[in-house]
């Protein structure tokens, strides 16, 4: 027999067994399933009770106008036959029992396919994608149902979905919503060819069904274009069984989803599911860990890339372009992008295998994403692969006395905020709340407060990361000293970091002001601006927005800026100077905490088109030389966005050595956007004399030049040497790539 | 002046959204956890930016540990009432007695015959829900011997069995506006749940719910005050006050307080996904609110 998938090892419950789920997940069970006329109620609060075990909806009864000819087939429709022989009569097999021969009930309690649908994406989505279904019912009515629960999953396709029979009639309705993954659909009871054809999986209640349907089940599939491993087979334990049955039975038949009836806690250790895994993998001839994928995914597949080959753990989660999700993913905040794979680890050995599949394709275009807003990293692509560490978010108090915060690097600084407002502190951030903590952390990190704090890195005490040979390290000013260095300003060219170490700051209420000035006259206005800024004590920080100048209409800026103080006085007394730069048209304070200003980000995926051109520079001053160069770049068409945020303060503070990121004198860091590369950069041209460097995370050059404006000689030279060391096959290379060869 | 008595509820009316799954869900552990008293969410199937209402409750029930939790109100045409009876004793077992049946008729008729289900008129789904209360209550019904058996138009059951029995005293509120649907919440429901928004004349529309409900309740040989009067509410705090539920915190208790005293409503449910607006409602609103209609009725 051939073994296609890992083997599962899951808990069979009703709803008095509910409770064991948790117990279930921590001893190490890959599933839970849930079974009898309760049996999406119970599921859907195990899925709340849960974080990472399997899901699974067994015997969900789909009736059609025939229901009564499902019980004449004889067949046990949830598969309870091993509950029941445990002596137990749990109120949801009684009520089980009873479907055989009450059709009225069983029209009550069957599953509308369409409710169903919505059911299903609904539970996939509040889960993480966590959720599997298996139907029971007469072929072709499950033929029917599959068809409709797939037609409305698939939002991709236009129109509403209509559905003429001859067993559902659906006139007309809405596709949606589409659930986190591809839920994949077993069947139960009595097969069909038509069936087997759409089906993912087979769940068998008894051996014996295994041993008179399995060699039909294969033959079927590949008389409809299937190998037969695409569709799992799944069994329901026999109270009598020993570990050797079961071995017996896996490997004979190709089960790979165990599911043992389980009605109390206790009843969890008949078998050690580790144990099990260990004993199945021991006896098999070939590694086979793959997650088998519909023909018509596998039609969108890119040619270069290993698909077969996606390490176990990574298989079920990884999203390819024919994958329902794949909308989701494919671009990022401001790029538009087809990759070939996306691969979303959730645990650091996951990171490593991802790494692992990544070395095998080095041809490919590799990006790493925490939360895709990045504009310097690829973290979305062409054809290549993308890992994102999203489901790293974590965020812990490690230590409240040092207020020591370890986070993921796919948390949200929205997150972030939140979880620490409680406290009464912040970590520095970006200036908008959607934005991952990874990109912000490996790289600077201009925030509302830093002035005052610093930037992002500068609060970062240790990290964990895993570096492009798959080995996983942490460092900290005294482990791995010169990686600590290099992850706070290059981070993207050594690992991927998994967690991050902080050390918050307290911060309370801040002020937080938005201001409309007239900017008739740019230059002097910047100027202004720029002295207001630089004479400001170090509690205020901000930025200045400025958009192209518009015939016929008066030219705004907009100011913003936040006081890091709680006191309405002394908010008041910072913003009057700032207030005061030019004629003001609008002017908004409030006082909020910080994670009222984070609070901006959008909860919607990221829908990015095309290839965003920006330029980034850090300056000292606002001199009346830069701020006339400024006005002229504005005059000429070439940017639509113009912003300067402000630094210095606390991020000068730090010696220009101890980071990577090096360029700490400035106090200001400007970030323009064009459409057209080539004006774009003939106007910016104009502004180089007065730069001092630039910050990676706002500039998307790529190339030589760019990396000597990022890092000054000394720095750049130290982190080529490190990146010899530590990535000298530069798997690393998507964001400001530092070529192990190079020179310069 | 009508006043039955009842104690106060606070609740929420969450978006049951699906995307991103978490909003709703953060929502209602928001109003757990500041202590409101009820978690509600809309009902409508065929849209599908919305959750499924039963899945998200079920969910939620998991994740919160005091509140109550009830659709408002659950699609009678698109949810069997043998369905709705036992997936609610279900989660109401599984939650210690947390769980409620709101129950409406159907709405919105074009998106229910959309997903295959029959269209009635407003006299027919009067009638089938009359008919729904009849078999939830059967099937509820777990020490009675025998299937249950009913032979409606709408509905029949041919010795379905019965049970789970909730695990407390569920409670049916209906969501009800004519003369029709509220003589029938008199005399079979045990709340009305109508929305002020719809309410052509305002909260003063409730004396004439109030009427049709305490008329059929009589003579029915019921106790009007068997039957709860919650509503729906929307609202804006502001500094100052502006217009109904729309001003500080003092004032909506000021007015919800009124509307108790006079309407004898006592169920308070707001319209917000906003964690800040349940905060205050918990925190400033329903504490105020109570303690001006205990003042009023000793």
């Amino acid at each position: 027999m051939n073994l296609r998938h890992r083997l599962r090892i899951g808990a069979l419950v009703t709803h008095d067994a509910a409770d064991v789920a948790p117990h279930a997940e921590a001893a190490g069970y890959d599933l839970i399933a849930a079974t009898g006329p309760d049996a999406w109620t119970t599921l859907s609060w195990i899925a709340g009770r849960t974080t990472g075990i399997r899901l699974l909806a067994a015997g969900l009864t789909v009736p059609g106008h025939n229901a009564a000819g499902l019980a004449a087939l004889g067949h046990d429709p949830a598969g309870l036959a091993g509950l029941a022989a445990l002596g137990h009569d749990p109120a949801g097999l009684a009520g089980l029992a009873a479907l055989g021969h009450d059709p009225a009930g069983l029209a009550a309690l069957g599953q509308d396919p369409a409710m169903l649908a919505r059911s299903a994406a609904s539970l996939d989505l509040l889960s993480g994608g966590r959720l599997e279904i298996a139907l029971t019912g007469e072929p072709g009515v499950l033929t029917e149902a599959i068809e409709i629960i797939r037609g409305l999953h698939d939002t991709a396709r236009p129109g509403p979905l209509r559905h003429p029979g001859p067993r559902f009639r659906i006139p007309g309705t809405q596709r949606g919503p589409e659930p986190a993954h591809r839920i994949p659909v077993a069947i139960m009871g009595p097969l069909s060819d038509g069936l087997i054809a759409v089906a993912d999986g087979w769940l068998a209640t008894t051996p014996g069904e295994l041993r008179d349907h399995g060699k039909a089940l294969d033959d079927a599939a590949v008389a409809a274009g299937r190998e037969p491993g695409e569709i799992r087979r799944l069994l329901v334990v026999p109270p009598d069984l020993g570990q050797g049955d079961l071995l017996e039975l896996v490997m004979e038949h190709g089960v790979d989803t165990l599911l043992i009836p389980v009605v109390e806690a206790a009843d969890l250790g008949r078998f050690a599911p580790g144990e099990l895994r260990d004993a199945v993998a021991r006896l098999r001839p070939h590694p086979v860990p793959a997650v088998f994928k519909p023909a018509s995914v596998r039609a969108k597949r890119h040619p270069g890339i290993k698909y077969d080959a996606i390490p176990g753990s990574l298989a079920e989660t990884a999203i390819e372009p024919g994958d329902p999700g794949y909308r989701r993913v494919r671009s990022t905040y401001l790029r538009g992008g087809a990759p070939g794979l996306v691969l979303r680890p959730r645990t650091v050995t996951e990171v490593a295998d991802a790494l692992a599949f990544a070395r095998a394709h080095p041809h490919l275009p590799f990006g790493v994403r925490s939360r895709g807003h990045g504009i310097s990293g690829r973290s979305t692509n062409d054809g290549g692969l993308v890992v994102s560490v999203a489901a790293l978010d974590g965020i812990e108090i490690l230590d409240e006395s040092r207020r020591l915060v370890r986070i993921g690097p796919g948390a949200r600084w929205t997150d972030v905020a939140q979880a620490l407002a409680p406290y009464g502190w912040a970590i520095t951030s970006g200036d908008y709340g959607g934005v991952g903590v990874g990109g912000l952390a490996t790289a600077g990190g201009i925030g509302w407060l830093a002035r005052e704090h610093g930037l992002t890195i500068d609060k970062l005490v240790a990290a964990e990361m895993v570096l492009a040979d798959g080995s996983t390290v942490r460092v900290s000013a005294t482990e791995n000293p010169d990686l600590f260095w290099a992850v706070r300003g290059a981070g993207a060219n050594f690992g991927i970091v998994t967690s991050f170490e902080f050390e918050a700051d307290e911060v309370g209420d801040v002020g937080f002001a938005r201001f409309a000035v007239g900017a008739d006259d740019p230059a002097a206005l910047l100027v202004r601006w720029g002295r207001a800024i630089e004479e400001a004590p170090r509690d205020l920080s901000g930025q200045l927005i400025l958009g192209r100048p518009r015939r016929g209409q008066p030219n705004i800026a907009q100011l913003v800026a936040v006081v890091d103080a709680g006191d309405p006085r002394t908010v008041v007394d910072r913003l009057q100077p700032i207030a005061g730069v030019g004629p003001l048209y609008d002017q908004n304070v409030v006082l909020t905490p910080y994670a009222g200003i984070m609070a901006n980000a959008s909860p919607a995926d990221h829908d990015g088109h095309g290839e965003p051109v920006s330029r980034s520079a850090l300056v000292e001053h606002l001199t009346p030389e830069f701020a006339e160069a400024a006005a002229r770049l504005l005059d000429s068409g070439a940017i639509h966005w113009f912003q300067i945020r402000t630094v210095g303060g606390a991020v000068a503070d730090v010696p220009a050595d101890a980071t990577a990121y090096a360029h700490r004198s400035a106090n200001f860091s400007i970030v323009v956007m064009g459409a057209d590369e080539r004006r774009l950069d003939a106007a910016w041209a104009g502004l180089r004399d007065h730069f001092d460097g630039l910050y990676l995370n706002f500039e998307t050059g790529r190339g030589a030049a760019y990396l000597n404006d990022a890092f000054p000689p000394a720095t750049l030279a130290r982190l080529r040497e490190l990146k010899r060391r530590y990535d000298p096959g530069n798997l690393f290379r998507d964001n400001f790539n530092i070529e192990p060869g190079g020179t310069r | 002046m009508t006043d039955y008595g009842h104690d106060l509820l606070f609740g929420v009316f969450v978006t049951p959204t699906a995307e991103p799954a978490r909003q709703a869900v953060d929502a209602a552990v928001a109003a757990d956890r500041a202590g409101l008293d009820l978690v509600t969410f809309q009902d409508h199937p065929y849209v599908a930016r919305f959750a499924d209402t039963w899945t998200l409750m079920s969910y939620v029930a998991a994740r919160t540990e005091r509140i109550r939790i009830s659709g408002n109100v659950m699609s009678l045409p698109m949810r069997p009432p043998a369905v709705l009876a036992r997936s609610h004793a279900a989660l109401d077992r599984l939650t210690g007695g947390r769980v409620e049946l709101g129950l409406g008729a159907g709405a919105f008729w074009d998106g229910i015959e959309g997903m295959g289900q029959r269209r009635l008129t407003p006299g027919q789904a009067v009638d089938a829900l009359d008919e729904a209360i009849q078999v939830i209550r059967a099937v509820w019904d777990a020490g009675r011997p025998g299937g249950v058996r009913f032979d409606g138009t709408y509905y029949r059951a041919d010795g379905a069995k019965r049970g789970p029995a909730p695990a407390h005293d569920m409670k049916i509120w209906v969501g009800a506006y004519k003369p029709r649907m509220l003589r029938l919440v008199g005399r079979a429901a045990d709340g009305v749940l109508p929305s002020l928004s719809y309410l052509p004349g305002g909260v003063d529309d409730y004396a004439q719910i109030n009427r049709h409900i305490d008329g059929a309740a009589t003579a029915a040989g019921r106790d009007p005050a068997a039957v709860r009067r919650l509503l729906n509410i929307n609202g804006t705090f502001a500094p100052t006050g502006s217009g109904l539920l729309d001003g500080p915190p003092e004032q909506w208790a000021e007015e919800l307080a009124g509307m108790t005293l006079e309407h004898g409503i006592s169920t308070f449910i707001l319209a917000t996904d906003d964690p800040a607006v349940i905060a205050t409602y918990a925190a400033e609103v329903a504490p105020a609110a109570r303690e001006l209609v205990a003042a009023e009725r000793c």
